[in-house]
């Protein structure tokens, strides 16, 4: 690495050589510049001339600098450099010890770090070391010398491992090493992260590594991030999101699953410059968040950043019920204020206010919460009594407080029989003085709690003394009595306050154990019957159901994992990796970090080594690329000599028809590429050559509309048309033309072939002018539709397919005459073969003609009827529409094959195309004569007469 | 002597090259003749008619046969008119020996960016030109050294033939040898060599009181000196180099060096009654011919050592 660039050197003492290049400068400055030799017949003349001072001419400065750029050049190359080196390791047949940091930190970048070991060994192997592949995790099962192809296979198969690692317990073996191999070079692939006793372990490992060479790799990867500290607080689920290097600014995200491994939601995180830790929080509903089993952060493999979630995470909804309607007068004085505020830290409170208590409990029922708190409610009645046991007995909590309806009433959902009334202390009427909570049961859940002294009691309802109570009895006062009890009940629990929720009775609401044991009573519910017992069975153990690997991900859990003990709350361990335990119902979140683990950078500066950092992309040899810069400069410096040789103007007198002839291709290339423009362009550019091309040969022209396809069929199709005719009749018309209407002179062509496509923009109204002017003129437009075969059925469909529609737009601006379906004896029907209809690719369309007036029908009429050809000659149809798709009938390839099949794939029918296609070529163009035609016979019968 | 297989190759394509080019260049000559002062009496016919019966090929007149003459010289159709017997005599003619020498040593293939001729090309081509002239008009060329004076009309192919097939090494001054003492000599050569051999080898080659043009070719950049920077100038013939630090501080000293070394020779070309003439290879090499041309014909008055030589010789196309 050089000034932060990974450029590294195979040979870095070649580089000496560029010490040699002031000394280099001094001798091109001296040495004058080779002396063009002249063969000079009166040199024997220039013998006698005394020798002049001589100054010799000295290269310019420029080209010596060129010079010396060469050959710094030339001399960087041979020193072998690399962008990306490998990591350097001193040569010679030392044994090299490879340690390597595969705790969880290291598996979000194992591949960089088994490539850089990869580099290590390659190197290894060349100069045939042996090599200890020295993982900290299994470095007390001992460390061995191996061959480098072993030493590779075990780095390959070697994995992270889920959890910290404490890299001291490796140095009792790191010592014992050191002292079998003292003559080992040590190379230490770190993590960088030292979650405990890091700087134990650098020290001490400082103190082994006295005077050995040791490089430490480090840096160049990825920060290692980690998730702790998972919190389900009331706003959102959050949790901690650590990392060790701080000068970074990066951010991520934090992605939910849930157990099955589908995503829930996500959460962004980013660090600021310097902090260590930062939060990200989840934004769910309380339903979805208890759902979550696994925090993870998108993108990292690594189980440190994977947060695993049991139900001590899940939040629980809470259902409030008060007896009293009124307690909203004073709501700071109510005792579902005082519940609220004692809950809220751990679980989310719903209060049923407003309501009678039979709805409200109804309702939350309903809304199936694992846990219902009756504050002060007597009895409860009718079917919300009889599912509230129900409720029960499936596993519901029931916390009831106290209170004067609960004291009045007789309500067996309670855990101990109660004797009817309260109890006064400390009255003016009692002798026993206010009672102060005294402990708390074993085996309760509230075992092991500090007792609060602050807690006084004033009232309380009183247990009938049975057998049992004690059992029951989760909390006493001092004189005994019971403050709280508990019994369960089928798979649910009933658990009773003696004392109201708010302060009447007693201070408890106002104390800090009041928070704690309603957040002990809390976890209680939602567990069933499996979990309680398991919960009873407190010393039990838990077996490995599914723990994480190094890169975070599920396994099985391996052989060496041993069950954990149900309140197992430390960090992840060699033992105990990361994951779930327990039976699926009752999971525990072994988690690789607890939630107070913080990230520390690992300062390895004590050691006193070599730093590298890890190779992120395979080492990249620059000797190429430089070497052919020097070449480059070579011939710069090569064609520079030669200029100042003056061999440049003996070269160009030499090349100087070469350079003409070079000029006159590129500008016939020039002139070649711009006769290649478009065809219509050409048509507008050079307007007499279009006119000429028109008029010199009769031509069938269509109308360009933009879309390729169809213009390719048009002029496709009228090719074959043109090949058709020529074949058939004595016109031969050239290549089509395509027409851009808006622009193109019209008038030259008989008729114009207009593809219909619909979606395509209307012609301009000048386009559109100049069409009527044409059509005025007696040019015949033959709209094609091409749509026959999609046409709506039924009488009048054709008339309402989109091409239709779209014709009937563009005509809408033209001044058309009255239209007609093409009667059988029209001319066209007998202007060169005798037709019944005019098919296309499809047959079921009508051709539209000019109505033929019927004004003179006077003129000559035949029993009584018009004869409509000879009336009709006179004029051709200036406009023909069809629906047929003609183009695509008549359209052939270049090999003279088909392009489009036909609907009806009878070959006869194609022949009827181009027939139909001569018919109306021959008609616009011999329009009346062949009108004229069917006045032969009467012509004849005249004669005859 | 071997000769070195590239040189020769240079030499024989310039050969080559020249044999063509030359024969444009003496078409476009005229006729030259020289005056009938210079033939020497030799037995050698030649165009020049000395106005007396000797041999030759022209009719000069019928003379009585005396006896004691071999019968074959009577000319039996004229003495069939008569009764006399008569001897038909040819004018006596000498033909004029000119020695063309062009240099070809290693130090004339040269050509500087400025021209597209080497100056062997360009000494080949007035060699070739100037002997086609000759003889045309008459005389006998010959290569000093290589090949016999002869009047034939190939006498370029000649000339060819004989340069390319010598063996012998390429000196940078014409061989020793002897002309007749009316024999004219053309030295052809960019006169490089040390003053002294130079004079040497005129002072030698006029000792036989032959007539002589020394024709100096230079490339312009022999002459103009366009170099600048480091440079080294390498001796074409193996004489070794010198390194000009700064090429263009040399140009001075050089173009007045030049102008001594060329003083030094007229010098003793004006001593021995010769000419010298300097030609550039960027000049056409017809201007040459034409003043070699006229050199050669302007000897009207008197003998050699009688005649005064021009003080200051023209130099062609000399930019000095």
């Amino acid at each position: 690495m050089i000034g932060g660039l990974p450029i590294g050197f195979a040979q870095p003492l070649v580089l000496l050589g560029l010490l040699s290049l002031p000394v280099l400068w001094w001798l091109l400055r001296l040495i004058p510049p080779r002396p063009r030799r002249i063969a000079f017949p009166p040199a024997r003349l220039l013998f006698d001339i005394a020798p002049k001072e001589e100054t010799p001419a000295r290269t310019p400065w420029w080209l010596t600098a060129l010079r010396l750029g060469l050959t710094a050049l030339a001399i960087i190359a041979a020193a072998g450099p690399m962008w990306n080196p490998p990591v350097a390791t001193s040569g010679g047949a030392r044994p090299l010890a490879l340690l390597i940091d595969d705790g969880w930190a290291a598996a979000a970048s194992w591949d960089a770090r088994v490539r850089t070991g990869e580099d290590i060994l390659a190197r290894a192997e060349a100069d045939n070391r042996p090599v200890a592949i020295i993982p900290v995790s299994d470095a007390a099962k001992g460390i061995a010398l191996q061959p480098t192809a072993a030493a590779r296979i075990r780095l390959r198969q070697h994995k992270p491992k889920p959890h910290t690692i404490d890299r001291t317990e490796a140095l009792p073996a790191l010592a014992r090493f050191a002292e079998a191999t003292p003559d080992a070079e040590w190379i230490w692939l770190s993590d960088g992260i030292a979650v405990e006793r890091g700087a134990d372990f650098v020290t001490a490992f400082g103190r082994l590594m006295q005077g050995k060479p040791l490089t430490v790799v480090d840096g160049g990867t990825p920060a290692v991030h980690a998730l702790a500290a998972a919190d389900n607080a009331a706003g959102g689920l959050s949790v901690k999101v650590l990392r060790a290097q701080t000068p970074l600014n990066d951010a991520g995200v934090v992605r939910a699953l849930d157990l099955r491994g589908l995503p829930l939601g996500e959460a962004p995180f980013s660090f600021g410059v310097s902090g260590r830790e930062t939060e990200a929080t989840l934004n769910l509903p309380v339903e979805i968040r208890n759902d979550i089993a696994r925090l993870e952060i998108a993108g990292e493999r690594s189980a440190g950043a994977v947060q695993l979630l049991d139900k001590r995470w899940r939040r629980r909804t809470i259902g409030v019920v008060t007896g009293a309607t009124a307690d909203t007068a004073q709501p700071l004085l109510a005792s579902t204020f005082y519940l609220s505020r004692a809950l809220a830290p751990f679980a989310d409170v719903r209060l049923g206010e407003r309501i009678s208590p039979s709805d409200a409990v109804t309702r939350f029922l309903e809304q199936n919460v694992p846990m219902l708190i009756l504050a002060d409610v007597g009895n409860i009645v009718g079917t919300a009594r009889e599912r509230l046991v129900q409720w029960i007995n499936d596993g519901g909590v029931l916390v009831r407080f106290a209170g004067p309806r609960l004291a009045a009433s007789d309500d067996d959902l309670v855990p101990v029989r109660l004797r009817r009334g309260g109890r006064v202390l400390g009255g003016s009427l009692t002798w026993e003085k206010p009672q102060p909570l005294a402990a708390f049961s074993r085996e309760g859940p509230f075992a092991g709690m500090p007792v609060p002294g602050d807690v006084v009691v004033n009232r309380q309802v009183l247990a009938d003394p049975e057998a049992g109570l004690s059992e029951r009895t989760w909390a006493t006062l001092a004189d005994g009595t019971p403050l709280v009890t508990g019994a369960r009940r089928g798979k649910g629990m009933i658990v009773l306050f003696h004392v109201t929720a708010d302060t009447r009775w007693s201070d408890l609401p106002l104390s800090g154990a009041f928070v704690d044991m309603l957040r002990r009573v809390v976890a209680l519910a939602g567990t069933n019957a499996v979990e309680a017992a398991a919960a009873e069975r407190a010393r039990e153990t838990l077996a490995p159901a599914r723990v994480l690997d190094g890169f975070g991900a599920f396994t099985a859990p391996p052989a060496t994992a041993r069950p954990v003990p149900a309140n197992f709350v430390q960090r992840a361990n060699a033992d105990h990796p990361p994951g779930f335990y327990g039976p699926p119902e009752g999971l525990l979140a072994v988690n690789t970090l607890t939630a107070l683990d913080r990230l520390q950078p690992l300062d390895v500066s004590a050691l006193g080594a070599r730093t590298e950092s890890y190779r992120l992309s395979e080492p990249l040899d620059l000797r190429g690329p430089i070497f052919l810069g020097a070449l480059a400069l070579l011939l710069i410096d090569a064609l520079i000599v030669f200029w100042l040789a003056g061999g440049i103007g003996r070269l160009a007198r030499w090349q100087r028809p070469a350079a003409v002839a070079i000029l006159v291709v590129a500008l016939a290339t020039v002139l070649a590429a711009a006769s290649l423009a478009p065809h219509h362009a050409l048509a507008q550019a050079g307007g007499e050559d279009f006119a000429m091309k028109a008029t010199l040969q009769t031509r069938l022209a269509y109308v360009v509309t933009g879309d390729g396809e169809t213009d390719n069929v048009s002029k496709s199709g009228l090719a074959g048309l043109s090949l058709f005719l020529a074949q058939r009749t004595a016109l031969e018309p050239g290549e089509p033309v395509g027409l851009d209407i808006a622009r193109d002179e019209l008038s030259f062509f008989p008729l114009i072939y207009w593809p219909v496509v619909p979606g395509m923009s209307k012609p301009t109204p000048q386009a559109l002018a100049r069409i009527d002017a044409y059509m005025k003129q007696g040019g015949t437009v033959l709209f094609d539709t091409r749509d026959a075969i999609i046409a709506p059925p039924g009488p009048g469909g054709e008339t309402r397919s989109p091409g239709m529609t779209a014709l009937r737009d563009i005509l809408s601006a033209l001044d058309i005459p009255e239209l007609e379906p093409l009667q059988k004896d029209h001319v066209l029907t007998k202007t060169f073969f005798l037709l019944r209809d005019f098919p296309g690719r499809f047959n079921s369309g009508q051709l539209w003609v000019e109505a033929i007036p019927n004004e003179n029908s006077d003129d000559e009429t035949v029993n009584g009827q018009p004869q409509r050809p000879a009336r009709g000659g006179d004029g051709v149809s200036s406009i023909l529409i069809t629906s047929n798709d003609l183009a695509g009938a008549w359209a052939m390839r270049p090999d003279g094959q088909q392009m489009l099949p036909m609907v009806d794939s009878e070959p006869r029918q194609r022949e009827m195309a181009y027939r139909a296609g001569v018919n109306i070529v021959m008609y616009v163009l011999t329009g009346n004569y062949k009108a004229d035609q069917v006045h032969v016979p009467a012509l004849l019968e005249r004669l005859g007469q | 002597m071997a000769l070195d297989e590239r040189s020769s190759q240079i030499e024989q394509e310039a050969v080559r090259r020249a044999s063509s080019a030359s024969r444009s260049l003496a078409a476009a000559m005229p006729r030259l003749m020289l005056e009938a002062r210079r033939i020497a009496a030799t037995v050698v016919h030649g165009l020049h008619g000395r106005r007396r019966a000797g041999t030759g090929e022209n009719f000069w007149q019928y003379r009585r046969f005396v006896s004691g003459e071999a019968a074959r010289y009577v000319d039996w159709r004229r003495s069939a008119r008569d009764d006399h017997l008569y001897v038909r005599e040819q004018e006596w003619e000498a033909a004029h020996t000119v020695w063309i020498w062009p240099d070809r040593s290693p130090s004339m293939v040269f050509a500087s960016p400025l021209v597209w001729e080497t100056k062997l090309d360009r000494a080949l081509i007035l060699s070739f030109a100037l002997a086609e002239i000759l003889v045309e008009g008459g005389e006998r060329i010959g290569i000093p050294g290589l090949m016999r004076p002869t009047a034939s009309r190939n006498v370029i192919d000649k000339m060819a033939q004989a340069l390319i097939h010598d063996p012998t090494a390429r000196a940078s001054l014409p061989p020793a040898f002897s002309p007749s003492p009316l024999s004219e000599v053309v030295m052809l050569s960019d006169f490089w060599s040390p003053i002294e051999e130079v004079k040497d080898r005129i002072a030698q080659l006029s000792g036989t009181r032959a007539h002589g043009h020394v024709v100096q070719i230079v490339d312009p950049a022999e002459e103009a000196f366009p170099y600048h920077g480091r440079i080294e100038f390498l001796e074409p013939e193996g004489l070794g180099s010198v390194t000009a630090g700064r090429a263009e501080t040399w140009r001075e000293d050089f173009i007045a060096r030049v102008e001594r070394h060329r003083a030094q020779i007229r010098a003793e070309t004006d001593r021995l009654g010769w000419s010298f003439i300097v030609h550039r290879t960027d000049r056409p090499a017809s201007e040459l011919v034409l003043a070699l041309h006229a050199r050669m014909g302007e000897r009207g008055d008197g003998a050699p050592g009688t005649q005064t030589p021009g003080k200051q010789m023209p130099t062609t196309g000399s930019a000095a």
